[in-house]
């Protein structure tokens, strides 16, 4: 692409992290990095809502003039002072700005009609038909599994925004759980048995979604750093996983764990997961399972181990009374949410066993989640902007690592991504109102301690980050939070804490 | 000028005496005479590279001209080339507090020990910044521990779930015709990805994948999956080795690929039509031990780079500290503690 296009697909862009795989970081009118939870009545789309005066049958017209290709186009052009110049400076490469230009109009045409989904479901001129409508239309245009990222990014919104209109996008009572919390097992929006994930297809994803991407790796790495820190001299070790899946993350802090140098002892290890009773299928198997592997790893590798499981409630609640304590033993928590697992978990649940965790004054607690972005007023609407903002960086940073590999990163979307999207929809559908805060912040307000992220673990990150595109970056927002992003988007963050009362000190 | 010098206490090694050369150069006076790279010559070696275009653009020859001192042999310019290149290796975010060549080392520890007149502070300045390189050398290289340790960990799993999966469907031969109508519309995403190099995966494709039921048919899964020689229909784990074969990441790139070539991901990922070509990394495929009959998948599996990658891989790793790629892919070649012959497997099948 020559500069001129890329001068005028500047302005065209909405600053989504540019669902093309243009550099830019393009910020259109108000809207900019640290805006954009909150300023999205700027971009209220053009729903002239003083026309819904009266019940209308048909939003046909309406949608229509959302679609007007012109009526984009002016709008785009009209931020874009410049457009004209740059266009007309490069005569020859016309046709492919042309195409890009399509591109780009119609991502943001996609993108106008998601917010006026989101905002008939829920705004203030609540219409659930017109809602429907307009994704019905979306649906039409977008496929999951081709077109630009922008495209399947929005497949997949529409069909998280349907099932919230449908109601099924319920996580909400308990007597759900089971069919929804089987993860990436029952896509519940849909019916069709093609379209449950077939295990391959979910170890599969997993396995590219880690090798595509350091957004797994980070967060193992980063909390077992931390956990071979705070250990560092002692001998029994007692790491309690609140979502163990595979058991990955602990395969390295074994590794770690029999290196050790300085003459000390390998110590020994034990692991408690702790696992959902009703339906246990997971990701591959049982947590049984998991722990025979891991029991087989650390027997390779001459580790002395053991490993236990702890049922959670059947509502998911964690009771510290249920693990057991052996006395000397520096004890962990481990949280891994969202990405890097990605399994749906209860706030509530997540609640419990963090509360949990501060009655067993634990030696290290870690915890790893997505970052979002500042939550403005925006309500629903503006956080469901910011998640699209949020997958949106997701799909720009898998493609620019590896845009040949489309279909699969098709299957990461599929499997993973497109889940986490219905999820982190339903969560935020059910929460508009409310504060729904980072568990970071949760844990500094119930008295957690941080624990300085060392030198080396920010040094680890960012050689980790150095083998992948680098688009990414690491950040210390805090003395305790290395927070992971892709261009100007920060992702995923990490953060260390320890017991609010520390009777070592 | 720099004359004879103590021998610093940060030398990894025993420091003979130093006598000074009528060129100027400092030689040791142990059996095999070790130049001793001084400031000054240091800076004229730097010099010369720079006139000479760069580091990579220098030859140990060209800079030996250049140079013009007496004593200095292409046998010292050559390893001390190699570090400075390796030196150059950009780390970005290291750049402000590195000092890459080891060299450089010496260059702090001479000025350090030969001027007496050096601040405390500029001393404790220095040492700090070497023990910060030190520091982030131990993390490259538990880094790259760790990144293997994970992934051999991950291909016994993927190891575990194709055995158990070909046990449940009781297939000796698998028909490759078979792979092309299942209709998994991700297979193909498979395929595109290249060699991804999970045998076991890509069979768990093949058959459909529905009648997937891990819970069952466990027997000592644990171990099975470590061992090399089980007779898994898995293919492409065909390395004696333990954790050998598979497991890499599906990147495949080519070994010249420098760090920073890395994220231009699409460059070396975009011959890809053929998604089976996998021969992506340049070297001359190895004869392939490949134990099991694979006739009808051979044409599928045909690219086990990730073989070839070890051979040089191996070198590459015992070559230089320095990460590379700390992706999976390494997975099979492990820290030497975990791959010798004799894993300390618990023959006692620990059910913790």
């Amino acid at each position: 692409m020559t500069m001129a296009i890329d001068g005028a697909q500047f302005e065209l862009e909405l600053d989504f992290s540019g669902y093309s795989s243009t550099t830019t970081t393009a910020t259109i009118s108000t809207e900019n990095d640290h805006d954009r939870g909150g300023n999205w009545n700027g971009w209220s789309p053009m729903v002239d809502w003083e026309t819904l005066s009266g019940p209308h049958d048909d939003f046909q017209d309406l949608i229509d003039s959302m679609m007007d290709d012109g009526a984009l186009m002016n709008q785009s052009i009209r931020l874009t002072p410049d457009t004209s110049n740059s266009m007309s400076a490069s005569g020859t490469v016309i046709v492919d700005e042309e195409t890009s230009c399509g591109d780009d109009l119609k991502g943001l045409r996609l993108v106008h009609l998601l917010i006026a989904a989101a905002e008939a479901l829920t705004g203030l001129n609540k219409n659930r038909d017109l809602a429907r409508v307009i994704l019905v239309r979306l649906k039409e245009l977008v496929s999951p599994n081709d077109g630009t990222n922008m495209e399947r990014l929005a497949a997949y919104f529409t069909d998280a925004l349907q099932g919230l209109l449908e109601g099924t996008g319920g996580i909400h009572s308990n007597k759900h759980h089971s069919e929804t919390n089987n993860g990436p097992y029952h896509h519940h929006h849909r019916d069709d048995p093609q379209q449950r994930h077939h295990q391959s297809d979910v170890l599969g994803a997993f396995q590219l979604l880690q090798d595509m991407s350091p957004y797994v790796k980070f967060g193992h790495f980063t909390a077992n750093q931390a956990i071979l820190e705070a250990v560092a001299d002692d001998r029994r070790i007692h790491i309690v996983d609140y979502d163990i899946m595979e058991g990955i993350q602990w395969a390295s802090l074994m590794q770690a764990l029999v290196s050790r140098k300085g003459g000390r002892p390998t110590p020994h290890l034990r692991i408690t997961a702790l696992s959902r009773s009703g339906s246990s299928r997971r990701f591959i198997g049982t947590v049984q399972e998991t722990g025979r592997r891991l029991v087989a790893f650390a027997a390779s590798i001459g580790l002395p181990f053991s490993f236990h499981q702890c049922r959670l409630d059947s509502d998911e609640t964690f009771r510290p009374s249920a693990l057991k304590l052996v006395r000397g033993e520096a004890l962990v928590m481990n949280c891994m949410l969202h990405l890097p697992h990605f399994s749906y978990r209860a706030p509530d649940s997540v609640a419990s066993f963090l509360s949990g965790a501060k009655t067993l004054n634990p030696r290290l607690l870690t915890m790893v989640e997505e970052e979002v972005g500042p939550i403005g007023d925006g309500g629903f609407v503006g956080r469901f902007m910011d998640s699209l903002h949020h997958y949106s960086a997701f799909y720009d940073s898998l493609e620019a690592g590896f845009p040949m590999q489309g279909r699969a990163r098709g299957l990461v979307e599929r499997v993973i991504l497109g889940p986490r999207i219905s999820w982190s929809l339903a969560r935020i559908y059910r929460v508009r109102g409310e504060e729904a805060c980072p568990w970071g912040v949760w844990l500094a307000a119930e008295g957690f301690q941080p624990v300085k992220v060392s030198f080396a673990n920010h040094c680890q990150a960012k050689l980790l980050l150095g083998v992948f595109n680098d688009g990414y970056r690491v950040e210390e927002l805090a003395s305790n939070r290395l927070v992971l992003g892709w261009k100007s988007r920060r992702l995923l963050s990490a953060s260390i804490w320890t017991s609010p009362s520390d009777p070592d000190l | 000028m720099f004359h004879t010098k103590k021998p610093s206490t940060m030398n990894s090694h025993d420091r003979p005496m130093c006598v000074q050369g009528d060129s100027g150069l400092v030689l040791t006076t142990d059996p095999k005479p070790r130049l001793r790279w001084t400031v000054e010559l240091h800076e004229r070696f730097v010099d010369a590279v720079a006139q000479l275009g760069g580091p990579d653009k220098a030859t140990p020859k060209t800079i030996m001209r250049v140079m013009g001192v007496k004593g200095l042999t292409l046998y010292h310019l050559k390893s001390h080339l190699q570090k400075f290149r390796l030196g150059k290796q950009p780390h970005k975010d290291f750049n402000d507090h590195s000092i890459k060549d080891g060299s450089a080392l010496d260059l702090q520890r001479s000025s350090a020990s030969s001027s007496g007149m050096m601040s405390r502070s500029m001393n404790e300045m220095q040492m700090e910044v070497q023990r910060r390189l030190h520091e982030q050398l131990e993390v490259q290289r538990h880094l790259q521990l760790r990144t293997e340790a994970q992934g051999k960990y991950i291909q016994s799993l993927l190891e575990k779930a194709c055995q158990t999966l070909a046990g449940d469907q009781n297939l000796a031969s698998v028909s490759y015709k078979g792979m092309g109508n299942q209709g998994i519309s991700d297979m193909g995403g498979m395929k595109e990805f290249g060699t991804l190099n999970f045998p076991a995966f890509q069979d768990l494709n093949i058959y459909g994948g529905d009648q997937l039921d891990l819970q069952h048919n466990m027997d000592r899964p644990s171990l099975d999956g470590f061992m090399p020689n089980s007779d898994n229909i898995c293919l492409g784990k065909k390395r004696p080795s333990p954790y050998g074969g598979s497991g890499k990441s599906p990147l495949i790139w080519s070994d010249d690929l420098r760090l920073q070539d890395l994220g231009s991901g699409p460059a070396c990922l975009e011959p890809h039509d053929d998604p089976f070509k996998g021969d992506q990394i340049q070297m001359a495929p190895p004869s392939l031990d490949r134990g099991t009959d694979l006739d009808s998948m051979s044409d599928m599996y045909e690219i086990k780079p990730s073989h070839q990658g070890d051979a040089l891989d191996e070198k590459k790793f015992e070559a230089s500290a320095k990460l590379k790629r700390p992706s999976p892919r390494r997975a099979e070649r492990m820290s030497p503690m975990i791959n010798t012959g004799g894993m300390p497997q618990g023959r006692n099948s620990p059910f913790g």
